[in-house]
């Protein structure tokens, strides 16, 4: 797929699926116990420094994960290879846009 | 001899690949459901991200910005149905996957596990996606 072997793909998909589960519990958790936060916890959570990072490597890990997804669905349905070239770029395109943007809301916001 | 003469009498399975075609008169059973709406989910979410970060970005840029996503997202009914619902496909996509690793190692594999299971990862995402949903409505 991108050149790496299918097992490393495989471990990796599974790596970053368990990255981003244990981040969805956290914050699904957080939701649940606190409610709606309000502007001022909100700001306060992200800028802890240990809950900022989790959620980089999460985010990173999120796109990593989809963009391995998305390559493995789009053959199964579709057939015309200038359409599947499209939706490749596209994909790989879509990963390296987020992880930037991700970046950029982080830690340059202001 | 005479199991052969029976098989001539029966008509020959056919097996084939099933098209778009075919969806309105195929039953798929609650295991098929599960690994459809697992990848339907994994993908919706790949394509929501590009509305969910400008939405993480307005809510940390200030206080206006949280309030207006407070006030114009999700205080308007539809975008919370669709925000609910990528919640569901979130928790969802979770839920199947763990169940998808726990496979991965030879457990509930067989017929009345994987039926049971599959069933299970509906019903706890949607219980958990109302907690939550429940949660920031109230």
């Amino acid at each position: 797929m991108s050149g790496q072997s299918f097992t490393q793909e495989w471990w990796l998909q599974r790596i970053s699926a368990t990255v981003i589960g244990l981040y969805a519990l956290l914050v699904i958790a957080l939701l649940i116990i606190n409610g709606t936060p309000t502007f001022a916890q909100w700001q306060a959570l992200f800028n802890n420094t240990a809950f900022k990072a989790f959620t980089l490597l999460a985010l990173i890990a999120t796109f990593y994960h989809g963009l391995i997804g998305v390559l493995h669905v789009w053959p199964d349905y579709v057939k015309n290879a200038l359409v599947r070239s499209a939706l490749n770029a596209y994909s790989w395109l879509a990963a390296a846009a987020y992880s930037l943007w991700a970046v950029y809301i982080l830690f340059f916001l202001k | 001899m005479s199991e052969q003469s029976l098989q001539k009498t029966k008509a020959r399975p056919v097996y084939r690949n099933i098209g778009m075609g075919d969806l309105a008169n195929y039953r798929l059973p609650i295991i098929g459901v599960a690994s459809i709406v697992h990848r339907i989910t994994g993908v919706a979410l790949f394509v929501a991200i590009i509305a969910l970060l400008p939405m993480l970005q307005m809510s940390l840029k200030s206080e206006a910005g949280f309030e207006a996503f407070r006030t114009m997202i999700w205080g308007n009914l539809f975008a919370k149905i669709v925000l609910i619902s990528l919640l569901f496909a979130i928790v969802y996509h979770l839920v199947a996957g763990v169940r998808h690793m726990i496979q991965d190692g030879n457990k509930w594999l067989d017929l009345s596990a994987a039926r049971s299971t599959a069933t299970a990862a509906f019903v706890i995402s949607a219980v958990v996606t109302a907690a939550v949903a429940w949660r920031l409505v109230a």
